[in-house]
């Protein structure tokens, strides 16, 4: 990639003097925000264990839409997919107790979010129609089915949006404890998975396949990639880590499924995969990133700052990026 | 008499590349005018240049006697330049006549009637025949270059600059492409063909400037000059034609017998063709673009469904085969279309070296890709053509186009290949590329695979392969024996005549 020319300074400028200004006519001074945004996501203990409790379903979620990406489809159906693999696996775990209805909720969450993005694999690679589309009618449905099975069926007495909590044995543990901060084993295993999904894209001839079918379908097809599998295959496997990603959220943080249980991870993911770039080591700053701006401008709002800026911030961000690779893929001709 | 168009000392570099170093450029109107020389010599940089595209480090233009600076391409348009790249610019989807007034409307209201009017005297003019309404998608190759023409004269335009034109043309069409180009020239208009096909130049241009690395190296009147030193010239270097007529052809290894394939609108593309090429042997295919070569290819690489007959390599049925484990078989395949299928433009030579032969052994173990063994590939692909590049782990897009070809082509020739299909394996190789593509298929054939060359190039067929076949509507022909050589009796084959 070529260095950094004078309109991409100019252009990350203009993004943070437009922040800036926006901070100003809310009547907070920016330097003063920016302080508090990093001691409220990063400058004590339990600032990290929040951010990091958001990081993790963003990393999650961040890789399975870097999968799909990599084999050239706009997964914006994470959040659905969470939401469903998120109570799929609340209802096994809440029937299934101890280490064994850990494993079980987080293969129920895999599989969930898998069948849940399947008819978009399905449709893209054999009726052509556009899975952007199809993602965010299935989000659409996903969001309606599990409120109505969360306040009906199975809505905890007393409560009324909200499942009963699962038991503590079936919780997935924390590594390490200093009160308030805890590392809980949820993060490192989505660490792992970075390491596998790289490996597995650099390594094995599926992921090469996989990366030819994002890169140019038809070179891929030429060289006997069927294309058609590996779209189908892309999208579900996409779907099963946002599915696990929902699992995983109960099972290590919140330990029972409830309207509004997710603050928007999945389409956070897009942002964080975009972010990515090439490669899927990049999805853990990028994670980091995302879960430390939401967290950071949740506290800076004791300044009278609306909790909105985190869209604004990250939306700043987003675009600035993108404006940077789609420079970069135009100056193909 | 003054030229029409005057170039002097135009220098042009990209980055540190010097693509043209103080050229001079002349055109008197009269005759056809050819530019030739090897990919890479500048003859396309030079013609944008005098196009407007693009603006040259030094030098100067003058057009008519008078020196012009252009701003951009549009400019060069109003003072009457006309420039048909070698990649048609015409939109399937538009009908001809949209096509034709795209861009040059002249008002901000479609005056259908005017512009038909208009549009069928400019073409009965030159004496072609176009149906204004119908989609441009149903134009042949030939249709779509004499819509070209017709461009360039609704443009008004006095200078024509033609980019290979018969790339794509049948030798009739070409025949007839370029006597059409010298009635204009007689009227009064200047043509320029950009080429790399000698023999044209010989039968149809009144003068030839050739230029190789960027520099002018010769300005000759074509009745003053031979096929021979035209060649000398464009190489630099006096040139070898490939060893012909190999061992004696062995074992088939690919047998197709009626084999039927479906095109994209449903009809039969390919009607029952039937045909051997054995161990040992280069078999060219020619034919006039559209009749079957594309559906034949797919059908034999496995990414087009067989509707009925038989495909065979060495002697094992593979029509229900799927592609990839074709390829584990020995297919190995130069396809058409580089950039749209033979390489990931984004990804390194290294990566795009395992393309295709990603499930052939030693690349796969397991399920793993070997990945030192497919850096070693790189290298030997790259360095079988003496492929240019700047470092194995750049990306293909840092390549040029004829460099990325040597790359396609030494790719199939490696992890030993048992029957290479070839489509216009030569596209865009200049004549040293040419000659070494077709010394390699000879030399993979002599170990034993059998080639088949598809071209539309009759004369590079004839001159590179052991035998020549035919396709002709969606069928193979065979020439009578005696005849495989006969450039008559073939070309009378090409359009079903027989």
């Amino acid at each position: 990639m070529k260095a950094f020319g004078w309109k991409q300074v100019a252009l990350t400028v203009a993004a943070f003097g437009f922040v800036a200004l926006t901070l100003i006519a809310v009547g907070v001074m920016p330097g003063e925000a920016a302080m508090e945004l990093v001691r409220g996501s990063m400058g004590t203990k339990n600032a990290w264990n929040e951010t990091l409790k958001l990081t993790t379903p963003l990393l999650i979620a961040g890789l399975a839409v870097f999968i799909a990406l990599r084999a050239g489809l706009f997964n914006i159906g994470a959040e659905g997919q969470l939401l469903v693999g998120g109570l799929c696996g609340t209802v096994v775990a809440l029937n299934v107790e101890g280490v064994l209805g850990t494993v079980l909720a987080c293969l129920a969450g895999l599989v969930a979010g898998g069948l849940w993005a399947l008819p978009a694999g399905l449709i893209k690679a054999y009726r052509n129609g556009h899975e952007v589309i199809t993602t965010i009618m299935l989000n659409n449905i996903a969001a309606a089915l599990v409120a109505g099975l969360v306040a009906g069926p199975l809505r905890q007495e007393g409560m009324s949006t909200s499942t009963e909590v699962v038991a503590e044995s079936t919780w997935l543990p924390s590594l390490y404890e200093n009160v308030p901060f805890r590392l809980n084993i949820a993060l490192v295993g989505a660490l792992l998975l970075v390491w596998g999904v790289a490996v597995w894209i650099k390594r094995t001839v599926a992921g090469y396949e996989l990366s030819a079918t994002g890169a140019n379908p038809k070179a891929a097809a030429t060289a006997g990639v069927e294309v058609k599998r590996v779209t189908v295959r892309a999208m579900t496997v996409s779907g099963a880590l946002s599915g696990l990603a929902g699992a995983v959220q109960v099972l290590a943080y919140e330990h029972n499924f409830y309207v509004g249980f997710s603050s928007g991870f999945g389409f956070d993911a897009l942002g964080v995969a975009l972010l990515a770039g090439g490669s899927p080591w990049g999805a853990i700053p990028s994670a980091l990133l995302f879960g430390a701006l939401s967290k950071g401008t949740t506290s800076i709002q004791v300044l009278g700052v609306p909790k909105g800026l985190s869209g604004i911030l990250l939306g700043v961000i987003i675009i600035v990026f993108a404006a940077y690779r789609y420079r970069r893929v135009k100056s193909h001709d | 008499m003054t030229p029409v168009v005057r170039m002097s000392g135009v220098t042009h570099s990209f980055g540190a590349l010097a693509a043209l170093e103080s050229v001079d450029f002349e055109v008197a109107t009269g005759s056809v005018y050819a530019l030739v020389g090897e990919n890479g010599a500048g003859k396309t940089t030079l013609m944008r240049v005098l196009y407007g595209a693009l603006r040259p480090d030094a030098g100067t233009i003058e057009v008519e006697g008078v020196e012009r600076k252009w701003r951009s391409s549009a400019d060069a348009i109003a003072h009457g330049i006309g420039m048909v790249s070698q990649h048609y610019s015409i939109i399937p989807e538009l009908t001809c006549l949209q096509n034709l007034v795209l861009g040059a409307e002249g008002s901000f209201v479609i005056h259908g009637d005017a512009f038909r009017e208009r549009a069928t005297r400019l073409g009965s003019k030159m004496g072609f025949a176009f149906d204004w309404d119908a989609e441009a998608s149903t134009l042949s190759p030939a249709g779509a270059q004499k819509l070209e023409i017709v461009k360039l004269l609704w443009r008004e335009s006095k200078i024509m600059v033609l980019d290979e034109p018969t790339a794509m043309l049948s030798p009739a069409d070409s025949d007839a492409l370029y006597a059409s180009l010298k009635q204009l020239a007689s009227e009064g208009a200047t043509v320029i063909v950009v080429t790399h096909r000698i023999p044209e130049v010989m039968q149809h241009c009144g003068r030839v400037t050739v230029l190789r690395g960027g520099v002018k190296v010769a300005d000759r009147a074509v009745a003053e000059t031979s096929a021979h030193e035209l060649a000398e010239l464009i190489v630099g270097h006096s040139v070898s034609r490939s060893p012909q007529g190999a061992a004696d052809p062995g074992e088939p290894m690919l047998e197709v017998s009626g084999l039927v394939v479906k095109g994209e609108r449903k009809d039969d593309a390919l009607k029952g063709a039937s045909f051997v090429v054995r161990s040992g042997e280069v078999v060219g295919l020619a034919g006039v673009d559209g009749n079957g070569q594309r559906e034949l290819f797919h059908a034999l690489v496995g990414t087009l469904p067989a509707a009925g007959g038989t495909v065979l390599l060495g002697g094992s049925d593979v029509t229900r085969v799927r592609s990839r484990d074709r390829f584990v078989r020995g297919v190995r395949l130069i396809p058409e279309d580089r950039h749209e299928e033979g390489v990931v433009e984004d990804w390194s030579l290294v990566d795009n070296a395992a393309l295709g032969l990603q499930h052939v052994p030693p690349l796969i173990n397991g399920v793993w890709a070997d990945l030192a063994r497919r850096q070693a590939l790189a290298l030997r692909v790259a360095d079988r053509f003496k492929t240019k590049h700047q470092g194995l782990h750049r990306s293909m897009r840092s390549l040029s186009g004829g460099n990325q070809q040597r790359f396609v082509a030494a790719r199939a020739l490696e992890l030993d290949p048992r029957v290479i299909l070839a489509f216009q394996p030569t596209r865009g190789l200049d004549i040293d590329g040419t000659a070494q593509v077709y010394a390699s298929l000879r030399e993979a054939a002599r170990g034993g695979a059998g080639v088949l060359v598809v071209s539309f190039d009759l004369d590079e067929l004839l001159e590179n392969c052991d035998r020549t076949i035919v396709i002709h509507a969606g069928r193979v022909h065979e020439p009578t024996p005696g005849q495989g050589h006969d450039r008559q009796a073939i070309g009378r084959l090409m359009v079903g005549a027989s």
